[in-house]
């Protein structure tokens, strides 16, 4: 007479062949979780090497500008200078920052100061997370540093996506497309400057700060079309390392399917 | 089945089947994170804790669900059901750091309530191609929440089996959301196709799984009774009832458990007092019926736990003529003595 097994699970042994069968079914239990850890961290998209200096302070010097977007504007070499975007804690832009320092030093604009902060870069575009801006910087003086020249060149229309920079140059891996589209959203509303990037033939990436058509910020208006792929039309212009492009919210068209940096 | 309700009444069983959940997390873990860390060196440890904590609580929603059918379909994969909560636990803890790393990496530090933020950072709620979808994952981690705060049976016996087992079906339509949460947000930008289909091989074994359970159920029910106050039911012969077990017969919607033991046969309502197990698949152990799933006790002459527990499930009238069974289909009140049928 076959015997009839019956698991108790309070009851410390285990009938023979429900043993067994559970030995057969843990081996098959790691195969599967094997198989699993290995599909889902091989396979995953691959990060970019934009980096976020999140325990480590900086000092940078340069002239401050606060349009089109609060940025530090420093001399690379003779004639060459390049502009780092400054931004708040968190997902806001540097705005309290800038008026914390103004009420310590009055306006800054056009003047050279020190500021300390957490860089992020990628790509050639630097920004810093302003840091101690209630203590920091202690002074500030006449900029050495030629006026700025901004160059038109013209109308463009091109596709991409809108972007928060502070998450695609470092803070966040990945600081685009649809699973960081409700991030960008929060930063771009918290004051954060937007950008347009978009991939040549070549594929080669290329960034724009998003202005209105006169060049004010504009961070609320376009929400609607952060994250996602976009044909936008508008005024191009170089200022330094940065294009801005000046457009209408009415000359941004949503796009069907995956933005083209989705490859990048 | 207890008097005093305790955070976990551990035995050795249990134990053993927690350090398995523990190895398996900890092994999937470590090579997510040591192969990432190999192959893709520029990772953050805000998306590496994202990833591998959400693709390991899926993977243990899909091994979950599949225990359920698995037990139904062969019985040697009972013990896997009788410490599942733990493991249920144990998911919604990892599915909790996937959500609470990703609304702390997307929604906070900004300039709205991070929650209020996963509802409207992205309003496209009428698109599915752009659908927000972590509103899905958020309200899927709600249930889970539920579902493991009201695990203990504590909760189940304040809340009614009956409650308590609607409240946690509810796993399907957590499953459902995270389905759809994964296949409309991370798969919509992951360009391997063999994240999907992984997730879609574990869909169909899930389903497959499922229907071959609800066969073998129907099957079961094939015998089914009218239910009648004064007519007696041949239900089988004496000698289709196995020593020590259980024949399950339907008779108005209700299963009845017809059990044989030392030349005796009782009946008892089908239903175990605690999570809805099937007594009639149970065995006599001890003088006592004892349910598949967590071992709950009925005493089969009068559907009573034994003291001091006091649960209690419906009797019937059995008797027995020309060595065929029959049963009186009238449930009497739970706790009921009846006489057993002798086996002459």
């Amino acid at each position: 007479m076959k015997k009839d097994e019956f698991y108790i699970g309070y009851i410390d042994n285990v009938p023979p062949k429900t043993k067994k069968k559970l030995k057969i079914t843990v081996y098959i239990l790691l195969i599967v979780v094997i198989l699993f850890a290995i599909v889902f961290s091989l396979f995953q998209n691959k990060f970019k090497n934009s980096t976020f200096e999140l325990t480590n302070i900086s000092e940078i010097t340069g002239t401050y500008h606060n349009n089109p977007y609060p940025s530090i504007r420093m001399e690379l070499q003779p004639n060459e200078y390049k502009n780092v975007l400054l931004l708040g804690f968190g997902k806001f832009g540097a705005e309290k920052d800038i008026k914390n320092i103004e009420n310590r030093l009055m306006s800054i604009e056009g003047q050279e100061v020190s500021i300390k902060g957490n860089l992020v870069y990628y790509n050639g575009k630097t920004l810093l997370q302003v840091a101690d801006s209630d203590e920091f910087p202690v002074s500030k003086k006449e900029s050495q540093l030629p006026e700025r020249t901004i160059n038109s060149l013209g109308e463009i229309e091109i596709e991409g996506e809108i972007i928060d920079p502070k998450c695609y140059f470092g803070v966040m891996k990945p600081g685009f497309g649809k699973i960081h589209r409700s991030c960008a959203v929060r930063c771009i509303s918290g004051g954060i400057p937007p950008v347009f990037t978009t991939v040549n033939k070549e594929g080669i990436s290329e960034y724009f700060m998003i202005t209105d058509a006169k060049g004010n910020k504009i961070n609320h208006d376009i929400l609607e079309y952060v994250g996602q792929p976009v044909k936008v039309k508008g005024e191009l212009e170089q200022l330094d390392n940065w294009f801005i492009l000046k457009l209408n919210i009415e000359d941004i068209k949503l796009l069907k399917g995956n933005s083209k940096i989705y490859s990048n | 089945m207890g008097l005093n309700y305790q955070l976990v009444l551990w035995n050795k069983n249990k134990k053993v089947y927690d350090r398995y959940i523990l190895l398996f997390v900890l092994l999937y873990l470590v090579l997510f994170w040591a192969i990432t860390l190999i192959t893709n060196r520029n990772t953050t440890l805000e998306t590496l804790t994202i990833r591998s904590s959400g693709t390991l609580a899926i993977l243990l929603l899909h091994i979950i669900l599949s225990i359920g059918p698995l037990a139904r379909i062969n019985t040697k994969f009972l013990p896997l059901l009788y410490n599942r909560r733990h493991l249920g636990v144990t998911m919604f803890l990892i599915a909790l750091i996937h959500g609470g790393f990703s609304i702390f990496q997307f929604h906070m530090l900004g300039d709205v309530n991070p929650i209020y933020s996963v509802f409207t950072s992205n309003l496209d709620y009428s698109s599915l191609h752009d659908f927000p979808f972590q509103v899905l994952g958020f309200i899927a981690l709600l249930i889970l929440f539920a579902m493991a705060a009201t695990s203990h049976d504590f909760w189940l016996a304040n809340l009614s089996a009956k409650t308590w087992k609607a409240l946690h079906m509810l796993v399907y339509v957590a499953y459902a959301l995270i389905v759809s949460h994964v296949f409309l947000g991370a798969f919509q930008q992951e360009t391997s196709p063999y994240m999907p289909a992984l997730i879609g091989i574990g869909f169909v074994i899930l389903v497959i799984l499922h229907i071959t359970a609800g066969i073998k159920e129907v099957r079961k029910d094939r015998q089914t009774y009218k239910a009648s106050d004064t007519d007696w039911k041949y239900v089988c012969e004496i000698d289709e009832i196995e020593e020590d077990r259980a024949k399950i017969f339907i008779v108005d919607n209700e299963r009845i458990a017809i059990f044989k033991y030392e030349n005796k046969l009782s009946a008892i309502h089908n239903v175990c007092k605690h999570q809805g197990g099937p007594l009639g698949e149970g065995k006599i152990v001890d003088g006592c019926i004892t349910c598949p799933w967590h071992g709950y006790q009925y005493l089969p002459q009068n559907g009573q736990s034994p003291p001091p527990f006091t649960e209690k499930v419906a009797t019937y009238h059995v008797k027995i003529e020309d060595n065929k069974v029959y049963v009186l289909p009238k449930a009497l009140e739970e706790g009921t003595e009846v006489t057993p049928a002798i086996i002459k």
